[in-house]
């Protein structure tokens, strides 16, 4: 009876309010935690022992939201379980959540807004956030101010939040950042640039106008992006006409943003106080959890509202302790700063544990040492072991004397030991052979309800990738390749009776075209106890001091590291370049010598086709709106390809002359019609290009015709005569050199014809 | 149980519990204020044939609300003023017949208690005498129905009390505070505030307000103070114990005052009271009586109770400095009894001694543990 009357009451409130909705992006579109997300989704994965997606309703709720939807795509039936089960979906709570599933087809935060659209479910402004938030920041806030502006201006679509904090916080992702560029007044975003870590971005461009039409910028590289984005109606619309647009920020931001078009603007809102940031990827996992135990998501804390509903006592230096006295803990044991411990956990005999959370039910052996390490519910250390900078999965059993290094994640169930050695930034996961699972099976199931059902095959598949859509088999085929290519060696290491396999290190494909902020080396700037001191990350102007001298770089990864510098130092002679300015220039180099190709693919087919001079002009304009080269390329490759028509009669004489005149007439005037007339560089085209040509002879003539065609004037060819490179100054000897002088010597007595007739003229 | 909890007076005191836990509601009077009026909401719809009904109905929306936030003592101490409220007025309404049995149970620990005046017997309603009945098993409902005036009057005197807190405590204000004394405080607190400009009406004197760091609460309580017309000083945290020597009289505000006479008040207070001492200044801390608490110090014994964000002390944007140094901002600090001299409550004058015997009187002993 009573709920009933309940949702009647929530109905009525719903239509008489303005119901804030918000939209939760259960799915993270990458793989950066696996093997943790081989069996549930990202957003299920605990921190500080209440899973992410519990910490995200608790921040929107936080902010008076009460209507959530919930688009999760691998691992729906979990999302759902979850939700449905969690203290969220009591009638009490007065939060509506609403799971969508979206297809398996979905890959990108772009396609999950397209499906929104679809459903047509949003009806004012909302909020919209990724399932793997924690914030405490006032959203209600934020979307009073966005809805302020949109009375004032319509075309105001987007509140990005995003909080101050130093350009090396702990908390701001190193791999992954954005430079934005925001009016100091309004704080309109006015331009957004993605920054990746490695290679370095060293580099932003603001756009000019920009510049100009604002007085005063803040140009801003030390804001943590939160991913909280108000967003009014129109902005899944905008997904939906733009079907091109996949990351809500590369694409749908700076699409927004450099759009002639649409006309739309995006605001900033620069939290000052409260805490909110994402869990991208481990190290910002290992980062939050340290910024939740040291209390800056207060009142957002373990003792006082946690997320799961568990209680903690607060014990002096940031510890917390399980208050319904289940823990036990040995007398001689040391628990240091910063440190969590769940229910029902038995620490014994001169166990160390510091800066690390421990789940439920968990048990640590007799000398362990724990640091900097989380270890998710149920799981079993055995004694002496060492454990760092790493994530242990739920169930796992880590059997005596182990060590695990930093860096590693050891995915749910995996039995390891004894004395296994794990090396730095090795991903265990469970083998999946039937009879083993069988085993876990009985486990497990005691405690883990939401991986119930779990266990079956074909529900196992990986929750994210970005690129071709990939099905159940092949996410399959993928951890059978893992299975496959074990190395005997390394799991030897791990300890006998161990189910674990090993996955392989991440190294670069050149064929694969992937987003730079997923690039292996990029990606280890997102690893957690991974400080990445190998990597070049020095940039221009600023000198960062190696961050941990103590820690020594991992051999394993070094291979796969291109060694830039030895590049740069070999190509260019006296200036140090970054690294990135060697990169960006062979890159540009490839980009030209494409579009060098293309404009003779296209003159070739004017010349053979007879195309008008005016379509070929276009068709010119056309090749370098679209590879963006500037106008002096266009100018030798057409200048180039005129020369290169000139047949060479044997014999020379007036045949030769002919046959320069005939083309120069046909084709000269196209010299000029390609966007910009500058006959000086012109003849220095001319003169570069005939100086490495076999018609060098030529230049003369061709001078002459283009002198008669009236593509250059005689004040040009004076002009051009008079530069020092013209003369060939300043060049490496060489045969070049000299053509180049042999050039200029041609031009020489041109102009000494010239004066001789101006002299006549004068003497007549 | 169950069917109580889908109710509507159930989602008020749940309602309740999640402002408290995310911290919407805060203050012991704001959260005192907010936990009588859901009692107020889940009596007047309670249905209950038996008095042991009602109470635990009462009993368990309390637990609730203090589970959410163990650390807002006000909220589990208005459940306990409710609650002896409750049971008085029930007394006397079935006078004779229900209390005999509890009320001559003698115990030791009742023996000062039997020989106070009870204050509330003068609300006795004699009318209603012998037309209340348990257990009637011809209408279960006439119970509630004739109780519940007389209870929700009850909860009335516990909100007018809370309505008037701020005048009873500073009534006597001109009797604490003489004329050219100096006086000392630190922190905003709303019965200080209250107590200093009702003693302003009479005496002139001055008040040197500490800024009281992190939170700089100081700032407000000197900026308000002043504009009221008094003299006004306000001075930086470290210079307290430097002025204490000029200082007549400190005045503090309370979070919680505990059994034995000490309290929970915001830090800094522990450091006045410390610097008080060592000038032998008197120290006094207003307090309403709904901040009187039944518990003991069970926390650290200096830093106590409520941890808050770093960020007060250490900016966020100081990205270098947060990997490394490990910040601790205490709330609250606890200020043992040694240290206070009195309590000025709406009740009267204490000294920290009879804390103690106040809370004997104000709630029964079986509430103690809700």
């Amino acid at each position: 009876m009573a709920p009933k009357s309940s949702a009647a009451d929530k109905e009525k409130l719903i239509d008489d309010d303005d119901v804030l909705q918000a939209v939760i992006l259960a799915d993270s579109f990458n793989k950066r935690f696996k093997p943790l997300t081989t069996r549930k989704p990202r957003c299920l994965l605990p921190i500080c022992n209440a899973s992410l997606l519990d910490w995200t309703f608790e921040s929107l709720a936080l902010a008076g939201v009460q209507e959530i939807f919930v688009v999760c795509r691998s691992h729906a039936d979990l999302v759902k379980a979850a939700i449905r089960d969690s203290k969220w979906s009591k009638p009490s709570s007065g939060i509506k959540i609403v799971p969508i599933v979206t297809a398996k087809g979905t890959f990108s935060p772009g396609d999950a807004m397209r499906d929104i659209y679809t459903h047509g479910i949003i009806t004012s402004d909302f909020v919209l956030v990724t399932g793997d938030l924690v914030s405490n920041v006032r959203i209600d806030e934020v979307v009073k101010v966005h809805k302020e502006r949109r009375k004032t201006n319509k075309d105001a679509i987007m509140t990005m939040v995003v909080k101050e904090s130093g350009a090396k916080h702990r908390t701001r992702s190193r791999g992954e950042s954005s430079v934005f560029v925001l009016d100091a007044e309004t704080s309109e975003c006015l331009h957004y640039e993605p920054v990746t870590g490695y290679p370095p971005t060293t580099h932003t461009r603001v756009p000019r106008e920009i510049l100009t039409a604002h007085p005063e910028l803040e140009i801003r590289n030390d804001l943590i992006d939160c991913s909280i984005d108000v967003c009014s109606v129109e902005v899944p619309s905008l997904f939906q006409d733009n079907f091109d647009y996949s990351d809500i920020r590369k694409d749908f931001v700076h699409g927004v943003l450099t759009s002639d078009l649409l006309q739309k603007n995006i605001y900033c809102y620069v939290a000052k106080e409260g805490y909110a940031a994402r869990v991208k990827d481990t190290r910002s996992y290992d980062s939050i959890s340290k910024d939740i135990l040291s209390r800056w998501t207060f009142p957002l804390v373990p003792d006082d509202n946690h997320p799961g509903g568990h209680v903690y006592e607060y014990v002096r230096g940031n510890k917390y302790i399980s208050k319904d006295n289940t823990v036990t803990l040995s007398r001689t044991c040391t628990v240091g700063n910063n440190t969590l411990i769940g229910s029902f956990t038995q620490v014994c005999n001169n166990a160390q544990i510091s800066s690390s959370v421990i789940g439920q039910r968990c048990m640590i052996g007799a000398d362990t040492i724990i640091r900097n390490a989380y270890i998710f519910d149920d799981t079993i250390i055995g004694p002496n072991c060492v454990i760092e900078h790493s994530i242990i999965g739920a169930g796992v059993n880590i059997k005596e004397k182990s060590r695990v290094e930093k860096g590693c994640l050891v995915g749910d169930g995996v039995i390891i030991g004894p004395q296994a050695v794990l090396l730095p930034f090795e991903r265990l996961s469970k083998r999946r052979a039937k009879d083993i699972d069988e085993e876990d099976d009985s486990d497990e199931d005691d405690d883990e309800d939401e991986d119930d059902g779990d266990e079956d095959e074909e529900d196992e598949e990986e929750d994210e990738d970005e690129e071709e859509d990939r099905n159940d088999e092949d996410e399959d085929s993928e951890v059978e390749e893992v299975e496959a290519n074990q190395d005997k060696s390394v799991l030897a290491s791990l300890g006998e009776g161990s189910n674990a396999i090993v996955w392989p290190r991440a190294t670069l494909e050149e064929d694969e075209d992937i987003d730079p902020a997923e690039a292996p080396d990029n990606q280890r700037l997102m690893r957690i106890g991974d400080n990445a001191s190998d990597l070049d990350l020095s940039d221009i102007g600023s000198v960062t001091s190696s961050e941990d001298e103590s820690e020594t770089s991992d051999d394993e990864d070094e291979g796969s590291v291109p060694n830039f510098g030895a590049l740069v130092s070999s190509s260019s002679s006296s200036l140090p370049l970054s690294p990135s300015t060697g990169l960006a220039a062979s890159a540009d180099a490839r980009l030209e010598s494409e579009f060098k190709h293309e404009v003779e693919l296209s003159l070739e087919r004017a010349f053979a086709e007879g195309h008008s001079v005016d379509n070929a002009a276009v068709e010119l304009k056309t090749l370098r709106m679209a590879s963006n080269v500037p106008l002096i390329r266009v100018r030798e490759a057409v200048v180039g390809a005129i020369v290169e028509r000139i047949n060479i009669v044997e014999g020379g004489g007036p045949a030769q002359r002919k046959e320069i005149t005939n083309v120069v007439a046909r084709w000269g005037t196209l010299i000029n019609q390609i966007g910009g007339v500058d006959a000086v560089e012109t003849v220095s085209v001319l003169q570069a290009h005939c100086a490495t040509s076999e018609r060098m002879p030529l230049f003369g003539q061709i001078l002459a015709a283009l002198y008669q065609d009236d593509v250059v004037e005689e004040d040009d060819i004076r002009q051009w005569h008079a530069l020092p490179v013209s003369k060939g100054i300043g060049l490496k000897p060489g045969t070049t050199t000299d053509n180049i002088k042999k050039c200029w010597s041609v031009g020489t007595h041109m102009i000494a014809q010239f004066n001789e007739q101006s002299d006549d003229e004068e003497s007549e | 149980m169950a069917s109580e909890l889908n109710n509507p007076s159930q989602r008020l005191v749940e309602n309740l519990a999640s402002k408290l836990r995310r911290r919407q509601v805060v203050g012991s009077r704001q959260a005192a204020l907010e936990t009588v009026l859901v009692l107020r909401q889940v009596v007047s719809k309670a249905r209950f044939s038996k008095f042991e009904q009602l109470v635990e109905i009462i009993r368990s929306a309390g637990r609730r609300l203090v589970e959410a936030q163990p650390k807002e003592h006000s909220v589990g101490n208005t459940v306990r003023k409710v609650l002896h409220h409750i049971r008085e007025e029930y007394h006397t309404a079935t006078k004779g017949r229900a209390s005999a049995s509890t009320r001559n149970a003698f115990s030791i620990s009742k023996f000062v208690l039997q020989g106070q005046p009870r204050k509330q017997n003068v609300l006795t309603k004699t009318d209603e005498k012998g037309t209340i009945k348990e257990n009637d098993p011809d209408d279960p409902d006439s119970f509630a129905r004739g109780l519940k005036p007389v209870l929700m009057e009850a909860i009335q005197d516990v909100l007018d009390e809370l309505e008037t807190v701020y005048d009873n405590v500073s009534k006597n204000a001109r009797d604490h505070i003489h004329s050219d004394e100096i006086i000392l405080t630190i922190g905003k607190s709303k019965t200080v505030e209250a107590f200093l400009k009702s003693a302003a009406h009479h005496r002139n004197y001055t008040v040197i307000v500490a800024e009281t760091g992190p939170s700089y609460s100081g700032h407000e309580m000197a900026q308000s103070l002043s504009s009221a017309g008094i003299s006004t000083f306000l001075v930086p945290d470290s210079s307290i114990y430097a002025l204490m020597s000029r200082v007549n009289k400190v005045i503090l505000g309370a979070h919680a005052v505990l059994a034995n006479g000490g309290m929970f008040a915001i830090t800094g207070s522990l450091l006045a009271a410390t610097a008080a001492r060592a000038h032998s200044t008197p120290v006094v801390v207003c307090a309403g009586q709904f901040k009187l608490t039944p518990l003991w110090n069970l926390y650290h014994e200096y830093g106590a109770l409520d941890f808050a964000d770093p960020s007060n002390v250490l900016g966020f944007e100081e990205g270098g400095l947060v990997d490394k140094v490990d910040v601790i901002n205490p709330y609250y600090d606890y200020v043992h009894p040694e240290l206070v001299d009195a309590f000025i409550t709406n009740d009267g004058d204490h000294p920290p001694s009879s804390i103690y015997r106040l809370i004997k009187e104000t709630y029964d002993d079986e509430d103690h543990d809700l």
